[in-house]
């Protein structure tokens, strides 16, 4: 009798399980993963730029509206494997009420068993067409290059590109140093947004976006109390961002001014604060670093806009 | 292959893999929806019944129900009134036909108050045959007609044989080992009766009608001895079961050992059962003391097994009864914690009602014209009607089950097969005019001196520097393609390294990425 309850118990531990997760799967509640900053992943982009402002936005769109329908087209289905699944449960108890009969049958368990593993399937291939949400950083670039595009000097195009495929990847480790303790952290260096642009003044213009991140690296570390060896995890040290930021003026047009109020060394803009200034040479050049996770397009729009108030248009 | 074809392939497969399961299932005959059920006529109280019989004893043309345990022997008519009763001290009974007239009598032997004795019980008058016989506690006693004449053999409880005439005058005498006689019966040798008669202590012999030992041969100590002629050829097989769980055929002619298998426990029954149907092999099933059960067909040769099974306890009896009239019977088991179970020919087992003590044993016979099942257990023995019943057409569900999983397969497929593949999420926004890929190209140098001096200044190193000048350059390499693509000149920069297919700039010598060493 207690081996009864024991498997009785586990079999139904594992049809709960099964059910909850077609259920979670027709009402599209799954948890959405987090990266090791805490923070909801999001659909990893890459979009290498060379083209026309409203080519750029126009596919931007269509890389947003092509994801969304695939999604759209398999929301559709969503509740069909948990139909599968009573469908599965129907056939068991056909089986069963034949056993109350006093007869024998596993023929329609068999069968229900299979539409069970036929539903977890449907299910697992619908969850992989679901996309995460596309990073704030997509719209907000794209909110800057549309800011820019009357600016452009008719005919040129953006060149650069955004990368949102993540800031701490393998791949931008700009380099890693070991504590006292032996342990190591990893310096990450994310240029998310590169964007060069002839504008229609004569002027080039060229952004870098940077976000510089810390990460602890895993460790396996000796318990004071208990002598046993034990795995810290690794840990976000936290980030911050760099905005470099390049004016070539078109001396026909501007004479650039050595100083500005609204625009200075040390001076807050927004999130930023301007920490390098160089105005020599025709070229304004500087810095701004803003110790925040996130920045918003405004924030760069409103930093370009004061660094305009260092040029000075010449008298015709 | 396209991304729509692929599901369909796979449901395609997968549908053939069902229908061929299914099929297998529905036209072996594994399938079925088949019960066997009883309910009990009539019930008697009889303790422990060692010795069960349903055979016309009293000579009315009727058969009656023949019952003896450790103290009594009893006969019932087929309504359960008491014909006969006779207590004894340690009785041991054997039925056969002493006097010719047709007429099964029951032959007893056990200790009456001048020493052992006989008594031979005709249609329900007691004689006594013979006493103060020279032999100890009974063990068994057996009718065996040899071709000089019936003789009535007494095996007792130290191996000591003692056989005697019909008039109860002792003619021979002899012993097979030195325990307890466990099996007696008579074996064919060329068409001819000899007597076989087994100890506990393993030793097996065969005897003639003069006493002389034909031959013997020693096992491990024995539990239970039976002889059928399995092949039909005139010379019994003379099977047994071990203490150890040794599973013995061996030849009644010569002694030869035919077959032998170890069944990993005490082998507590052996009983002949016609499983297949086929009269050209007979089947043997064997129970176990820890309630295993196997079946057996021997093929004239040697033994094969059939299917194995169980039950919960000691199998203390087996009968063979066609509960369905297929013309196959099916073997009807009881064990030691009172389940009956029936076994199809197929090993499939089936719970009949269950007793509230431990079954002693089954047999089955007419009874006033009724065909019934007798169950005896340790304290009452029920006369059942049994019944079989079943779903016709059952054995094609799996045909129908299968059909409806293939058709949520091809769904499925189909589902998957019109969902669209997910966009790619790198994707190059790229104007194909001159002026637009030179300011590119521009671009993207400018990008690459850039990852140089954040390298020779240290801010970007390893993985990270390697990284983006693979992406830089692939991009430039896109762009060349580019230029190539609109008709444009373009004087090549960029080669791709023939190992990791990484884009290199030319005239390098060496693979920055995966190390090659490069000719061009």
């Amino acid at each position: 009798m207690e081996n009864v309850i024991c498997i009785g118990g586990i079999l139904l531990v594992f049809i709960l399980i099964i059910f909850f997760y077609l259920l979670n799967t027709a009402r599209k509640r799954n948890a959405p993963p987090t990266n090791v900053a805490g923070k909801k992943e999001t659909l990893p982009v890459y979009i290498s730029l060379a083209d026309k402002p409203q080519s750029i936005m126009e596919g931007m769109d269509k890389l947003k509206t092509d994801v969304q329908k695939t999604e759209k087209v398999g929301d559709k289905w969503r509740w069909i494997p948990l139909v599968i699944f009573f469908g599965g449960v129907g056939f068991i108890v056909i089986d069963l009420f034949i056993d109350l009969l006093g007869y024998f049958s596993f023929v329609f368990t068999g069968g229900g068993i299979a539409l069970w593993l036929a539903a977890i399937v449907m299910a697992r291939s619908l969850r992989k067409s679901d996309s995460a949400d596309f990073p704030p950083r997509y719209n907000g670039t794209k909110q800057i290059l549309h800011t820019l595009r009357d600016d452009l000097r008719p005919g040129s195009t953006y060149l650069g590109h955004v990368d949102l495929t993540g800031a701490l990847l393998p791949t931008k480790v700009a380099r890693s140093a070991k504590d006292a303790q032996d342990r190591t952290t990893e310096y990450f260096r994310d240029e998310w947004l590169a964007l060069k642009a002839k504008l229609y003044d004569g002027n080039i213009l060229r952004i870098s976006a940077i976000q510089k991140s810390k990460k602890r690296k895993s460790y396996w570390k000796r318990s004071r109390i208990s002598g046993k060896m034990k795995m810290k995890p690794e840990k976000f040290k936290g980030s911050e961002h760099d905005l470099k930021v390049r004016i070539v003026a078109n001396p026909e047009v501007y004479s650039i001014a050595r100083t500005s109020p609204t625009f200075k060394q040390g001076l807050n803009i927004g999130k930023f604060t301007i920490s390098q200034l160089n105005t020599e040479g025709g070229i304004i050049s500087f810095v701004a670093n803003s110790p925040f996770d996130e920045i918003e397009h405004e924030n760069i729009l409103q930093i370009l806009q004061s660094a305009y108030s260092l040029l000075q248009r010449k008298a015709a | 292959m396209s991304r729509k074809i692929i599901p369909l392939i796979v449901a395609f497969v997968l549908v053939c893999l069902v229908m061929v399961v299914s099929g297998v299932f529905a036209f072996s005959g594994a399938v079925t929806a088949e019960k066997f059920g009883g309910s009990v006529v009539w019930s008697q109280p009889y303790d422990t019944a060692e010795s069960m019989n349903i055979l016309n004893v009293m000579g009315d043309d009727q058969d009656e129900l023949f019952l003896q345990n450790t103290q009594n022997v009893t006969v019932y008519d087929g309504s359960g009134n008491t014909l006969f009763s006779q207590d004894y001290q340690y009785p041991k009974t054997t039925l056969g036909d002493v006097d010719n007239d047709g007429t099964e009598e029951i032959i007893v032997y056990y200790l009456g108050d001048l020493g052992y004795a006989v008594d031979v019980i005709s249609n329900g008058q007691i004689q006594t045959l013979a006493q103060s016989l020279s032999i100890g506690l009974p063990a068994r006693v057996a009718l065996i007609r040899f071709s000089a004449g019936p003789q009535i053999v007494l095996g007792d409880s130290s191996g000591t044989l003692l056989a005697l005439d019909l008039d109860g005058q002792p003619i021979w005498n002899g012993s097979t080992g030195s325990e307890e006689v466990r099996g007696m019966d008579d074996a064919k040798i060329n068409g001819q009766t000899y007597l076989a008669s087994a100890s506990h202590d393993g030793t097996i012999a065969i005897f003639d009608a003069t006493g002389s030992q034909i031959w013997s041969t020693q096992m491990e100590r024995l539990r239970r001895m039976r002889t059928f002629d399995l092949n039909g050829d005139g010379n019994s097989e003379v099977i047994t079961g071990g203490e150890y769980g040794a599973f013995m055929i061996y030849s009644a002619a010569d002694g030869n050992n035919l077959f032998s298998n170890s069944l990993g426990q005490a082998v507590s029954e052996i009983r002949e059962v016609e499983l297949n149907g086929d009269p050209s092999s007979r089947e043997i099933v064997v129970g176990g003391k820890d309630g295993g059960v196997w079946a057996y067909s021997f093929n004239g040769t040697t033994a094969s097994q059939m299917w194995t099974g169980s039950l919960s306890d000691k199998v203390n009896e087996i009968s063979g009864i066609d509960i369905n009239d297929d013309g196959k019977e099916e073997a009807v088991l009881g064990d030691d914690s009172g389940k009956v179970a029936v076994f199809t020919d197929s090993g499939t087992r089936n719970n009949l009602e269950s007793h509230s003590s431990g079954i002693t044993r089954i047999d089955v016979g007419r009874l006033n014209g009724e065909r019934y099942v007798v169950i005896a257990d340790y304290s009452k023995v029920d006369v059942n009607k049994l019944a079989f019943s079943s779903i016709p057409g059952f054995q094609y569900t799996p045909l129908i089950v299968g059909v409806i999983v293939s058709a949520v397969i091809l769904v499925i497929a189909a589902i998957l097969a019109s969902i669209p593949k997910r966009p790619e999420l790198k994707v190059s926004f790229q104007d194909k005019s001159r002026e637009s890929l030179e300011a590119e190209r521009r671009m993207l140098k400018e990008s690459i001196a850039d990852v140089e001096r954040l390298r020779k200044s240290g801010e970007v190193m390893g993985d990270a520097y390697l990284a983006r000048l693979k992406r830089l350059r692939a991009d430039l390499a896109e762009n060349e393609t580019a230029f190539k693509a609109a008709g444009f000149p373009i004087k090549v920069e960029t080669i791709q390294c023939p190992n990791c297919g990484g884009t290199l700039e030319l005239g390098m010598d060496k693979c920055e990425y995966c190390g090659q060493v490069l000719l061009s």
